[in-house]
């Protein structure tokens, strides 16, 4: 999908029906089979692991205190999979864009450019982590539980004084707050479809079907 | 002890480096210009980084270590102490002899870029390595602690190490030259022949060659000798 706000729309449909019930995520995830690369999207697949697990484990807690584990899994996975989809799709500028587009140049600027950095920070933590890992290797040391604690502090205070730094070059820079921008969107027939598709499916996840068809029996 | 590369290559797009030559015990220096893919080289080196093509043999090299360009790369400690102690090191006898003591329960990317330098290159030669490989180990450093790790390289004994720097000014005495150039490695040979094969020479080194007073090295002892040569 070339278009940032049909993508976006779809992804937080999709997510939405995905929370709702396990009937949504029975949709979203059909949606994400025909309609995304599937698994080709995915760019990190240790990280989007640790977090399968992360997930597995929650809901292994759910069932012991006696939940439904098994939906909140699966409804989770779902949402994973859109979000990796929604990630891996992302190109530079586009939240910028979006939020010129919904919000204007002042406050739509601002959220946009907050989000395009929040993208930024996420590509460099990810940059960051490799770093972290070879310099373990380097020490001779093992990478397990017991470096998590320093990487998860050298990582958040590195990305604190990375964002100092930007804060203070805008400042210089005269940056005080919104801007201009014209924003451009790429939309094409392969944008309709599976934003029509993603429409359905919210539909289908919000709209008690089954019962409809009851009523005109 | 020797560290042999089998045609090694290394590619990002539309650059390539490929390497060829066996490193014996000594010191080395690697020259070549910003971007000419020494710190690629070192990685390839050091086993960090895989070579596209080719092979990187090593014989009777039993520990290895690598000091990264950019001291921020090799942090892993949450405080000055902490990353001292993460080199399996006495923080107390390290930060000593840099001059950091006071900075213990600092974080070590609040030290200065230099500071940093300093405490990271403390904690790797403070240890005994067959392959030492040091990329550009003089950047951030001032004048009087290029000397000081220049003496520290001199001392040391046994092992290959590997210096891969675009300094012109400090050096210590060296065994071997080789530079990086158009993509490829060259071997300029063992002292004082290599320095009239030596491209990226400094250009003292140049001048006294060019008035017949090549230097027998490079330290800055051999170049003062050369130079007052009468």
């Amino acid at each position: 999908m070339q278009d940032v706000r049909i993508r976006i729309a779809a992804a937080a449909l999709l997510t939405l029906a995905a929370v709702v019930s396990l009937q949504g995520a029975f949709w979203g995830f059909l949606w994400w089979l025909v309609f995304t690369p599937r698994f080709g999207a995915l760019k990190r697949t240790g990280m989007v692991a640790g977090t399968v697990i992360v997930i597995a484990l929650a809901a292994l807690l759910i069932t012991c205190s006696g939940g439904d584990g098994l939906s909140y899994l699966i409804r989770m996975i779902v949402i994973l999979l859109i979000g990796v989809w929604l990630y891996s799709g992302q190109e530079a500028g586009e939240f910028l864009y979006l939020g010129v587009w919904l919000l204007g140049n002042r406050t739509g600027f601002e959220l946009g450019m907050i989000a395009e950095m929040g993208m930024q920070m996420a590509e460099s933590l990810a940059t960051d982590l490799d770093r972290f890992r070879m310099a373990i290797a380097i020490k001779g040391q093992r990478w397990g539980v017991k470096t998590l604690v320093p990487a998860g502090l050298v990582l958040v205070s590195d990305a604190l004084s990375r964002a100092q730094d930007t804060a203070e070059l805008m400042a210089v820079r005269g940056f005080s707050c919104g801007g201009s921008l014209c924003p451009k969107f790429t939309y094409g027939a392969r944008d309709l479809v599976p934003g029509m598709a993603a429409i359905v499916a919210g539909i289908l996840a919000f709209v008690p079907v089954s019962e409809f068809f009851i009523l005109y029996r | 002890m020797r560290l042999y590369l089998n045609t090694a290559r290394a590619c990002h797009g539309n650059w390539s480096l490929t390497v060829q030559g066996t490193f014996c015990e000594g010191i080395h220096l690697v020259s070549g210009d910003v971007g000419s893919g020494k710190s690629t080289l070192a990685l390839m080196m050091a086993g960090l980084l895989s070579p596209t093509d080719g092979s990187i043999g090593q014989d009777g090299i039993s520990s290895s270590m690598i000091a990264l360009q950019f001291p921020e790369l090799h942090v892993t400690g949450t405080t000055v102490a902490e990353e001292c102690r993460s080199w399996g090191l006495d923080p107390e006898s390290v930060l000593g002899a840099v001059d950091l003591m006071d900075k213990s329960d600092t974080p070590p990317l609040s030290l200065s870029r230099g500071e940093l330098k300093r405490l990271y290159l403390a904690c790797i030669l403070s240890g005994q390595y067959d392959l030492l490989l040091l990329d550009e180990p003089f950047s951030s450093l001032d004048c009087r602690e290029k000397e000081r790790l220049c003496e520290i390289l001199a001392r040391r004994s046994g092992g290959i190490i590997i210096l891969f720097t675009h300094e012109q000014t400090s050096f210590p005495r060296v065994d071997h030259i080789w530079e990086i150039q158009g993509g490829v490695l060259i071997d300029c040979g063992e002292l004082p022949g290599a320095l009239v094969r030596w491209e990226h020479a400094p250009a003292l080194i140049k001048k006294l060659i060019s008035a017949g007073r090549c230097p027998k090295n490079i330290s800055p002892g051999d170049l003062m000798e050369a130079g007052c040569r009468t």
